[in-house]
């Protein structure tokens, strides 16, 4: 059965000061990749992203995104996400770059890998709470972090897991 | 999951920054970074001291539990062979040497003959001399690794253009082995994660398990061939506990040839 097969890359995007995240939203970070692809690659690239990419989820809180490409140059266009350097929303530009985590055929495998790496950085968050409070916050999290059939529950975060 | 490392982080006065810099690094997963002091003999000549900023910053990697371990490298630009004398006082400081030929007659010395872990590709501009398959074959046999910095690329266009073109004719000579992938970082946004660098090396030319070399195995082993040749020099190098001065010697992979 021919099936169209996809290549999902979990990226992390990186500020300097966490504020700026909150400015992101889906279609500016789509504009910035499309524009570092042509950039790099130039009209071939462009071409390429044209068909079959998009950005799947957005998590401004955490800057987590899903990025889809298609699987026959995902290496290519992957290549390209390095030289971004800012990201351009409502009218400011954000000094930032994108930090790829994992690769992905589904958006399933994704969010699996997510939850496994939201877990991680709790735990690494837990020795650094200040108090009692914000440690029984963080471990409520943890153990609320599990994909039940269905639903995206272990996306949803609270705002303040990862304060580090 | 392998042990990335970044050995090239600019060394800047301003300790913010450099405390910045290597948390990123932490964060992004690499286990062991190394600063750089960037030497020309043109300027005055003045020793640098190459203390860090207490070392106090025990930022842990990314899924590692062991604190980033942070080296100290010394870079030496050269453009006249008596810039570099080997077994000099000063660079006993430094955890890791490298130098960077100008010319071709000292790329060739350099390969062959001068006591340095790193050969630095320059890549803010057009190589005056091409790579020959003899030096290089040489420097691969002794243990000497060749290191391409991509941050240029990152700032610049025209530089991005001189960094794939030095890039791609390297990897033509030495085959994509003994090469290293480096940030030349001088702020913490101009670091990229180890698997945006993977995929860098394959725009470079490299095989895809050569990409991950350049980042994990091969990086590992310029710091044991930087262990090695402080031990054969003949200087006192004193350990934690006596076992560990052994190890050097059995894990490389390649003979050293004094």
């Amino acid at each position: 059965m021919v099936r169209l097969k996809s290549r999902y890359l979990l990226c992390e995007v990186i500020v300097p000061d966490r504020r700026h995240l909150l400015l992101l939203d889906d279609r500016a970070v789509a504009a910035s990749v499309r524009e570092a692809v042509a950039r790099v690659h130039g009209d071939y690239g462009a071409a390429l992203c044209s068909s079959r990419f998009s950005v799947k989820y957005l998590n401004a809180h955490t800057g987590i995104v899903f990025l889809r490409f298609p699987k026959r140059c995902y290496k290519l266009l992957w290549s390209a996400l390095p030289f971004i350097t800012s990201i351009e929303a409502r009218g400011q530009s954000i000094a930032c770059f994108l930090n790829c985590l994992h690769v992905g055929g589904t958006i399933r495998t994704c969010q699996k890998f997510l939850i496994r790496y939201n877990t991680q950085q709790l735990h690494r968050m837990l020795p650094k709470c200040k108090n009692e409070e914000e440690k029984q916050q963080v471990k409520k999290s943890i153990l609320k972090c599990t994909l039940t059939k269905g639903n995206r529950k272990g996306l949803d975060f609270p705002s303040d897991d990862d304060e580090d | 999951m392998s042990v990335f490392m970044d050995l090239n982080l600019n060394y800047t006065t301003d300790k913010s920054r450099m405390r910045s810099l290597i948390e990123t690094a932490a964060h992004l997963g690499f286990s062991t970074v190394a600063i750089n002091h960037v030497f020309e003999p043109t300027a005055k000549k003045k020793q640098r001291t190459c203390c860090l900023c207490g070392n106090t910053c025990l930022c842990l990697p990314q899924g590692r539990s062991r604190p980033i371990r942070v080296l100290n490298r010394l870079t030496v630009v050269m453009s006249d062979s008596s810039h570099f004398r080997p077994n000099a006082a000063e660079y006993r400081g430094f955890d890791l040497l490298a130098v960077q030929p100008t010319t071709e007659k000292l790329f060739h010395a350099a390969c062959m003959l001068y006591e340095v872990d790193i050969i630095c590709v320059s890549v803010t501009e057009k190589l005056p001399f091409f790579f020959k398959r003899a030096p290089v074959n040489g420097a691969v046999g002794r243990g000497v690794v060749f290191e391409v910095s991509y941050s240029a690329a990152i700032r610049d266009s025209t530089r991005r253009r001189y960094t794939i073109a030095n890039a791609v004719s390297l990897m033509e000579s030495c085959r994509g082995k003994n090469v290293i992938l480096s940030s030349a970082a001088e702020k913490p946004l101009e670091i990229r994660g180890p698997y945006d660098i993977t995929n860098l090396g394959l725009l470079f030319g490299l095989s895809d398990a050569d990409a991950k070399d350049a980042v994990s195995t091969t990086c590992r082993s310029v710091v044991l061939h930087a262990e090695t040749r402080k031990l054969a020099s003949g200087i006192i190098y004193t350990m934690k506990s006596c076992t560990e001065s052994s190890t050097p010697a059995a894990k490389r992979a390649k003979p050293h040839l004094t």
